[in-house]
């Protein structure tokens, strides 16, 4: 229940800083809908926090925790914004290519093989041309342009 | 139906029937992947329904949707990890028929029940379908209004183990579809930084929602190991299956009537169509003790149940737009962004695209079974995919599915924001369904508020407009029967947590 009092916590600091940005919006009358919701959200926060002190014991927690893999969870998140950042510079089946094979060795290296390697650069390139295909050439669907296609 | 007879022959043309094939295809490999789940499946699919024709797009976003469902009983069957939460009732006799050597039968067992399951079910919303959409049509802006509430509350209570989390994440979406401008004013609204300009769409919250948290927890995840039974495919079982398959009038019969009437039922979902059929067939069997230990009665009652859910719960979506399930508000997103709007205009103004991909979704359900079949030999090879690849390849199809629908890549960075926040969410038990309901719903309920407060105005009074009338009252009072039911289930639960700590 500790979780649920930090969430309400949070959620009721975010209510509160979003009810007082209304007064910023130019016209009153297109922050009737909104400030309903706000307020709807405000009373939530309240019963959850309400909720998480009173009743004591084991509630809805979420998702098993576990050990976090802090370090593969920060790793893969830096990869996809790197992929963000080069998509359009390098244009998207570049990126994309790059991005699987750089995300399957860093994120599995552990008992990494030349052999395995090879592998995880040739479904890279499988899946890209996959890609390719599919979505350039039949569907004729606009990517991000960069160097080569 | 004479309708439904009428544009049937649109769902055979060619292209419709390729879409479908590979409609199927993919859901069956989607499903039946570890950490890949329908409703990510479906989300991910829906940009690229954009650059198709309407008909054609829903017939693939259909395909998937339906096959998914029996596509995920495979991984429960032979890893005991449910593709779908549908797929829960199927696993307690299914994995253990896998265990004693007979992956196949219970493979078998599954395409089949889940054929019968799926017709009835199809049978069920085309009857009743569209007379339920001309009820539809007395509804003025308060009834839909509330409607659009009813969606949210049903969602909430469905999706999460706290009504309150789920209401705060419906909420949530409501807000987030409040992003930008107004849509009477054209006022600013909430723009804090220039890639909200434009506000939230619809396809990269969809995307983000589901399948970047589904990215970070494949993540988690990594290095695990999964035991998977051996798979010796023989010959003569399929039609050993068939027959006695067929012979269990009584168990088919139990998990269809079941998952159409908890199909029907808005949020009710296939897990609880799965387990409710499970829990019949094994009180009225004359050896329920056989049950949990490799029946097949136990896979034909759970699989046909959670397909002949499919077809009733698109009832209430297509007439109401309250999805009775999450994978069903992914599909109400697909609607919207082809300009369908659920009601009676999809069966009087679009009756050529809804009736097409009506029957689509009954041959859908005849290609699942043939082509599960057909696969099932294969099915192992779907279960070896390293999670590694799915974490890079699920990435690159988020990125580009956000950034097709409208060459920005303000969406994707909108996506994985969202993405990411929902991730941190469900880690505090918030789930992305009733988010999404809200993003998708929002706009409904806005629009009809404002509507209906201007003819308040002028007329009876706010209050009196938003809380008279029949239908106002029927829908108000079921939108607190969703509530107090889930808060009832939360109590029971934790009374029987407590029960048992002591």
């Amino acid at each position: 229940m500790r979780k649920d009092i930090v969430v309400s916590s949070v959620l009721l600091a975010g209510v509160i800083a979003l009810y007082l940005s209304l007064s910023l919006m130019d016209d009153p009358r297109a922050v009737i809908f909104p400030r309903v919701i706000i307020l709807v959200m405000g009373v939530l926060s309240l019963l959850l926090l309400a909720q998480s002190v009173l009743v004591r014991g084991k509630g809805a927690e979420g998702e098993a925790g576990g050990g976090f893999p802090f370090g593969r969870f920060s790793g893969c998140f830096v990869l996809i914004l790197a992929y963000f950042f080069f998509m359009e510079r390098l244009g998207f089946y570049v990126s994309a290519f790059l991005f699987f094979v750089v995300v399957t060795l860093v994120l599995g290296s552990r008992g990494l093989t030349i052999r395995k390697g090879a592998g995880r650069v040739a479904a890279g390139a499988a899946f890209t041309a996959v890609l390719y295909v599919l979505f350039n050439r039949l569907l004729a669907v606009q990517t991000p342009k960069g160097i080569l296609f | 139906m004479g309708e439904f007879l009428q544009y049937f022959p649109e769902a055979l043309t060619f292209v419709n029937l390729l879409t479908l094939v590979l409609g199927v295809i993919g859901g069956l490999i989607l499903g039946a992947t570890p950490g890949l789940s329908p409703t990510m499946a479906v989300a991910l699919l829906v940009p690229f329904t954009f650059h198709m024709e309407p008909a054609t797009g829903l017939i693939l976003l259909g395909a998937v949707y339906t096959a998914t469902v029996a596509g995920g009983a495979i991984s429960a069957i032979l890893i005991n990890i449910p593709g779908a939460p549908a797929n829960i009732a199927t696993l307690l006799d299914g994995h253990p028929m896998a265990k004693q050597g007979k992956s196949q039968t219970a493979l078998y067992f599954c395409f089949i029940s889940s054929l019968v399951g799926g017709l009835f079910g199809m049978l069920i919303m085309v009857l009743f379908t569209p007379p339920l959409a001309k009820i539809a049509l007395r509804f003025g802006p308060s009834e839909m209004f509330w409607i659009a509430i009813f969606g949210i509350s049903v969602m909430a209570g469905l999706s999460s183990g706290s009504i309150i989390k789920g209401l705060i994440g419906g909420m949530f979406g409501l807000l987030i579809s409040t992003i930008g401008y107004s849509p009477l004013l054209g006022t600013p609204r909430f723009v804090f930084l220039d890639v909200l300009t434009g506000g939230v769409a619809i396809v990269p919250a969809l995307i983000g929602l589901f399948a970047i948290p589904q990215v970070f927890s494949l993540v988690e995840t990594l290095g695990r190991r999964i035991e998977r039974p051996d798979f010796k495919p023989e010959k003569g079982v399929l039609l050993r299956t068939i027959v006695e398959n067929l012979k269990m009038v009584k168990t088919l019969g139990i998990g269809s009537i079941t998952g159409s009437i908890i199909g029907i039922i808005p949020g009710a979902g296939g897990q609880v169509a799965g387990l409710i059929a499970y829990d019949q067939v094994r009180k009225f069997s004359r050896k329920p003790e056989s049950f949990g230990k490799g029946n097949p009665q136990g896979v034909a009652a759970a699989e046909s149940a959670n397909n002949a859910m499919v077809g009733p719960s698109l009832i209430p979506l297509l007439t109401l737009s309250v999805p009775g399930s999450p994978t069903a508000a992914v599909l109400l997103g697909g609607l919207l962004i082809h300009g369908l709007f659920p009601g009676p205009d999809l069966f009087l103004n679009n009756a050529q695209v809804t009736y097409t991909f009506i029957a689509s979704l009954v041959l859908a359900q005849v290609a699942m079974c043939v082509f599960g079949i057909a696969m099932s030999r294969y099915s192992y090879m779907v279960m070896s995919v390293p999670n590694l690849f799915m974490i890079a390849a699920v990435t690159v199809l988020a990125v580009f599915g956000t950034y097709s629908v409208q060459n920005s890549f303000d969406d994707v960075i909108v996506m994985f924001a969202l993405g990411t926040l929902m991730y941190i969410g469900r880690k505090f038990g918030f789930s992305p369904a009733p988010v999404v309901l809200g993003i998708i719903l929002g706009p409904i309920a806005e629009d009809n508020y404002l509507k209906g407060k201007l003819i308040a105005e002028t007329d009876v009074g706010v209050f009196s407009y938003f809380f008279t009338g029949a239908m106002n009252i029927i829908i108000i009072l079921l939108c607190a029967a969703s509530i107090g039911y889930s808060i009832y289930g939360e109590i029971k639960a934790y009374r029987k947590a407590k029960e048992g700590g002591i």
